[in-house]
């Protein structure tokens, strides 16, 4: 009679699963510390992070998704101080191509064009009443410079230039890439003049609260104690095969 | 060692850049002119720490690549040029813009410079000089048996002597604007000097379209409120608190970490 040997599991069931677990919920916490760190960040996103199981072995991975609700809006007074009170997002030009931003601290620069915080040049569109494509000249001799919640920009009661304002349908992933933007995706459309609302003298506070973040922490936390506990009794478990089981009589 | 470690000291890092943005302004709560300034943060760049990943057999549900922030990182300090409060010296020398416009004065490089503060004198020269000697461009010369300085609203000066049944006309005060106020560079003393990102100033009469009028006998006080000033700071202290959090958080999750092997 021969005898049948189990197939061995390397490692045994259970120890991937729990150090998926503590690696992702490492992940999650660098998600959180992220948010927090970005608390007062201008026009910033936070990111809710989930674990999702993707394998049939039920091991899970992270996920995370921009939290794209509407930071409140703190007024400055600055002309171009800029914040979005409704969707969508400004266009601006990088060396990596177009990328979106929620506006903020915009400034003219040396060349007389309206740049944001990174002096990356903010773009305008066509516009009848007077508007071309591309970066936004602002007239150096200009006194007055009004920006109308539809996005023109009137220097001294002559319109200059239409500031692009584009929107990302809901449920589209936002990837973020640092200095307050994000990346274009191909999906965006320019958003209708009437349903824009560009506001002038202002700026978009960080959406990350504190509170739901540190909770987020602590349960990330407990989670990590517990998946370490489980791995913990796994390997005792074993430990007791080992050395119990296997001990001859 | 856990990057959340170092995303968490960016954050502290700003707050204590905004708390001292924000004792600058405190400081300066009774500098007349003085324009409150705001620290600006932008988020770091991000990395891509897992994938594109495909539920093994449908094609169609994957979940898309994970990116983790590193943390914030200031991006400006800008000045804010709202109007302070216009309060009433008395002193006849004391002037207070009402609106747009800054005083033009000459440094003693021959450069020009600009102030909202208005607290002139009359230097042994006789012109009119700043609180901190320098000229007021154009040079306005007061005669020295002027009684009294009269500034109009339009900033035409008058002296008048003992004697004279009506005052004579020295001259009058010239202002400048920019296009952007918040781009002019600030040196100190009061005084902001023009900037490629505030563009070239725009001279005029005080009182014409787009200018402010002259108070004489006023002065503008700092723009600082100290309410505001003061939730920034708790806002401020909180968020550096926080962060702290999140170092003491990983730690303890280190220690868990470290508890897998006993």
């Amino acid at each position: 009679m021969g005898i049948s040997i189990p197939p061995v599991r390397t490692p045994p069931l259970g120890i991937p699963q729990a150090a998926a677990a503590l690696r992702n919920l490492e992940r999650r916490q660098e998600i959180v510390a992220n948010n927090l760190a970005n608390v007062s960040t201008t026009g910033f996103k936070g990111e809710q992070s989930f674990a999702r199981i993707l394998d049939a072995q039920g091991v899970a991975v992270v996920d995370a998704q921009t939290d794209r609700r509407q930071g409140a809006l703190q007024r400055t007074e600055a002309p171009l101080d800029l914040a979005l009170a409704s969707s969508g997002f400004f266009v601006v030009a990088t060396p990596d191509g177009e990328q979106l931003s929620r506006g903020g601290s915009f400034r003219r620069d040396v060349s007389g064009y309206l740049v944001d915080a990174t002096g990356a040049p903010v773009l305008g569109e066509y516009d009848p009443r007077g508007g071309t494509p591309g970066p936004i000249e602002i007239p150096a001799n200009a006194r007055t410079i009004r920006i109308e919640a539809d996005g023109a920009v009137v220097a001294d009661n002559a319109q200059i230039g239409r500031l692009r304002v584009e929107d990302v349908a809901a449920g589209t992933r936002l990837e973020h890439v640092g200095n307050g933007r994000f990346l274009a995706p191909t999906t965006r459309t320019p958003m209708d003049g009437a349903q824009r609302a560009v506001q002038q003298g202002a700026l978009e506070d960080s959406n990350v609260t504190a509170v739901t973040s540190l909770v987020s922490m602590i349960e990330i936390q407990r989670a990590y104690s517990s998946a370490q506990r489980a791995l913990t009794t796994i390997d005792a478990a074993r430990g007791i095969v080992v050395s119990d089981l296997a001990r001859p009589n | 060692m856990n990057p959340a470690l170092r995303t968490a000291a960016s954050g502290m890092l700003a707050q204590q850049t905004r708390t001292e943005v924000i004792a600058n302004n405190l400081a300066n709560v009774n500098t007349t002119g003085f324009k409150r300034s705001r620290a600006h943060f932008v988020d770091l760049l991000y990395q891509t720490v897992q994938g594109v990943a495909n539920i093994a057999g449908a094609d169609a549900d994957s979940t898309p690549a994970v990116q983790i922030g590193r943390g914030t990182r200031l991006a400006a300090v800008t000045r804010l040029h709202a109007n302070g409060p216009v309060e009433a010296t008395n002193r006849p020398l004391d002037l207070a813009i009402e609106g747009e416009g800054f005083l033009q004065v000459q440094l003693e490089n021959g450069g020009m410079a600009y102030t909202r503060d208005g607290s002139l004198q009359i230097s042994d020269q006789g012109v009119l000089v700043t609180s901190g000697g320098l000229t007021v461009v154009p040079g306005i010369r007061i005669p020295q048996d002027a009684t009294t300085i009269t500034i109009s609203r339009a900033g035409i000066v008058t002296a008048g002597r003992a004697g004279d049944v009506m005052p004579t006309e020295v001259g009058r005060l010239e202002v400048s604007r920019f296009a952007n106020a918040s781009g002019l560079e600030s040196m100190g003393e009061n005084l902001y000097i023009a900037s490629p990102a505030s563009g070239e100033p725009t001279i005029g009469f005080p009182g014409e379209e787009g200018f402010g009028r002259v108070l004489q006998g006023h002065l503008e006080a700092s723009n600082v409120e100290i309410v505001q000033e003061m939730v920034d700071m708790i806002a401020a202290m909180r968020a550096y608190e926080i962060n702290s959090k999140t170092i003491q958080n990983v730690e303890q999750m280190s220690d868990v970490a470290s508890g897998l092997i006993r």
